[in-house]
């Protein structure tokens, strides 16, 4: 005989759970509040949108405007806000979307891969803002070396490009790793799992 | 109509818990985060169970719900409790035909299992609970023969943990 057969008797033959609950107990526990992963990337996704979005509440509004009206910017910040905002909605749209079509009655692997789409979503949207953030200082720069031209020479230029490009760098490089943090604790488990069964269907 | 949905919900639960039991105690060590799954899977069900049509039998569905729930959805708890495993306390049996040669095996079996990767567990959980190879690859979203060579293969490491 297998020697699993051997366990699987003991298996088939494994007493009831001692410990069984109730028609109440099940009840209150089937109305309790939910902790698991999905919630969890939910919230997380929410607070990432209005995290970004309220970047602006720290930027002094007015005299920001001045600043763009000088660079001669204030049709370009403009338009890319209003697009800017379009891609948001379109953002939290799909984002709702794939999370309410999360369902544990799915397989396991549509399940992971809906729950791997929603949490890739926001991921998407906080790398568009990167990439917003990022041509925005770009703008800045070039706007700044116009205006200026008369009164910079080459080595200041230089120096003005050079730093940009590092506090860009910095800025991005600091949210991103920020990003791959909370995006790593949230998901490694699933993606491991996920991996598993992914590998197996490409064999 | 929710009262009797509830009704009906709380009475095919309750007769096929010990499902959800035996999928908790294969996916935690310990009997407080025994009762976090446990939870969990109830709130899933409790969620999910207006979908559930009818169309397969109850325990078909919970199964899918339960061993979801535990794979995709559940974060270990992070409270660690330090006290014994739970299995090395659990299940006191008080029926009397059971002897305890099968509840040594049980507790090397389960303690077998935990060695196992997630999707692993699910497998030989399959097995174990006498599932077609149909129903194996639909749960789990593989094809049937893909669900057959990993099957194998849990088998062979299971094997060799119970019998090295």
């Amino acid at each position: 005989m297998d020697i699993l057969d051997k366990y699987k008797k003991a298996w088939e033959n494994q007493p009831e759970e001692n410990d069984r609950v109730n028609e109440a107990q099940i009840y209150k526990m089937a109305h309790s509040k939910s902790s698991s992963i999905v919630k969890w990337i939910f919230i997380i996704g929410i607070l990432e949108f209005v995290v970004f979005n309220s970047l602006y509440f720290f930027v002094d509004l007015d005299s920001a405007h001045r600043e763009y009206e000088k660079l001669g910017l204030e049709n370009f910040v403009l338009y890319t806000q209003i697009i800017a905002y379009g891609i948001l909605f379109y953002f939290l749209v799909m984002f709702y979307m794939n999370y309410k079509n999360i369902s544990t009655s799915d397989s396991t692997r549509v399940l992971m891969r809906k729950i791997i789409k929603t949490r890739k979503t926001v991921r998407n949207y906080v790398l568009f803002n990167l990439g917003y953030i990022a041509l925005v200082m770009v703008a800045f720069t070039i706007a700044s070396i116009n205006v200026n031209t008369e009164e910079l020479n080459n080595k200041q230029i230089a120096l003005l490009i050079f730093f940009m490009i590092i506090i860009t760098f910095v800025i991005l490089g600091l949210m991103f790793l920020f990003y791959q943090l909370i995006y790593g604790i949230l998901l490694r488990k699933l993606k491991r799992n996920y991996k598993e069964l992914a590998k197996l269907e490409e064999e | 109509m929710q009262k009797d949905l509830e009704e009906k919900f709380l009475a095919d639960f309750k007769n096929n818990q010990n499902i959800v039991h035996k999928i908790c105690r294969i996916y935690t060590t310990n009997a407080d985060a025994h009762n976090d799954l446990f939870q969990e899977i109830t709130i899933q069900l409790w969620k999910n169970y207006p979908k559930f049509r009818g169309d397969s039998k109850f325990s078909t569905w919970m199964y899918r719900v339960a061993l979801n729930t535990s794979i995709s959805l559940y974060r270990k708890s992070t409270k660690r409790i330090s006290t014994q495993d739970f299995d090395d306390v659990a299940f006191k049996v008080k029926s009397h035909e059971y002897d305890d040669t099968k509840e040594v095996q049980l507790n090397a079996l389960y303690n077998g299992i935990h060695k196992l990767s997630d999707i692993e567990k699910a497998l030989i959980f399959l097995y174990l609970e006498n599932k077609s190879y149909d129903e194996i690859s639909e749960t789990l979203g593989i094809s049937n023969g893909n669900a057959r060579v990993k099957m194998n293969r849990a088998k062979e490491k299971l094997k060799t943990i119970l019998n090295p």
